[in-house]
């Protein structure tokens, strides 16, 4: 059906080829938003251990394990080059993953291409830095923190979560980019500038076989 | 316009921070934090009237001027001046986000005619 023919709502949640969903749905996006919430709450904890509010982190599994993980050489050397600690950074980056989740409405992978991009600029490297985290901790301070596993493991999981949404922007502008081949139009779908070729460009996808 | 509402409230945070980490005694701090919270209200609030509605974007360049004046104020940085790499960084993100946010953009709202 031309997407002229249908309504608002039904516009909005098309469902994205190769996907038999709308990756921007609220459906898609609020458990991503609910997770990094938890995340962030978790470092938060971290954090207070790190800043000394606490007196210990919490950890039923590997104990004393954790205190010296966050008291380590290598988390003081990234305090003294970051200037805040590692976990309050984690923090922030837990609380951005929520932000630029919440932000969009549900066709910003076509809208507000630039905000799914970010999105995924910030949940993806955040996925290899705590793979790194997790590998420092196994050869380089040779403790284990349970609560850094914990969101490590959220962070995987947010990675394979928002993956599909960014993949539909990136093939979005791609056909953008292989239909004109001009860049003015490419930056005019990234930043989400209406103009006829774009609606088509768009329509191309949608239209897509659904594998 | 939740954006602009969490740039509000991280302004009030960030007033409040020289009395929560008892730094009130160092007035030209207190008022470098009340006079940087005022701004940000400004410009959060700017970006509800339609002409200056891009002002928000202007806490991106305070954001800046915050995390470089948190990181290198002091080395290490104060308490005091982690929280302004905090907010800096914080306030980076919230800035971006466009005003009507769950809203299609104006241009998009209308059906295409292809």
């Amino acid at each position: 059906m031309p997407s002229s023919n249908l309504s608002d709502d039904d516009r909005l949640n098309r469902s994205v080829p190769p996907y038999q969903h709308n990756p921007s749905a609220w459906s898609q996006r609020i458990p991503i938003c609910l997770l990094a919430f938890v995340a962030a709450a978790i470092s938060a904890h971290l954090s207070l251990f790190q800043w000394g509010f606490i007196e210990s982190a919490w950890d039923p599994v590997f104990g004393d394990s954790s205190n010296k993980v966050l008291k380590s050489k290598t988390a003081e050397s990234m305090f003294n080059l970051l200037g805040i600690h590692d976990a309050s950074l984690g923090v922030l980056a837990y609380l951005g993953d929520a932000v630029l989740g919440l932000a969009g409405s549900t066709r910003r992978w076509q809208y507000r291409p630039w905000l799914v991009v970010l999105f995924g600029i910030d949940v993806i490297p955040l996925g290899i830095i705590s793979v790194i985290l997790v590998l420092c901790q196994a050869f380089v301070v040779g403790q284990w923190c349970f609560l850094c596993l914990v969101t490590a493991a959220i962070s995987l999981i947010l990675v394979y979560w928002a993956w599909d949404e960014v993949r539909v922007s990136l093939a979005y502008l791609r056909i953008v980019w292989k239909e004109h081949h001009d860049r003015r139009l490419l930056w005019d779908a990234f930043w989400g500038i209406r103009s006829e070729p774009l609606d088509r460009a768009a329509e191309q996808l949608l239209s897509r076989e659904v594998a | 316009m939740w954006g602009r509402v969490v740039e509000i409230m991280t302004a009030v945070w960030l007033a409040a921070s020289p009395f929560i980490f008892f730094a009130h005694s160092n007035t030209s701090l207190m008022w470098a934090d009340l006079s940087i919270a005022l701004l940000i209200c400004v410009l959060s609030g700017l970006s509800y009237w339609h002409p200056t509605r891009h002002a928000h974007l202007l806490i991106l360049l305070v954001s800046l001027g915050l995390i470089v004046w948190g990181r290198f104020a002091v080395t290490p940085p104060t308490p005091m001046h982690q929280n302004h790499i905090v907010v800096g960084l914080f306030l980076l993100m919230i800035a971006l986000i466009p005003n009507d946010a769950s809203q299609p953009p104006k241009a998009w709202q209308t059906p295409p005619t292809t």
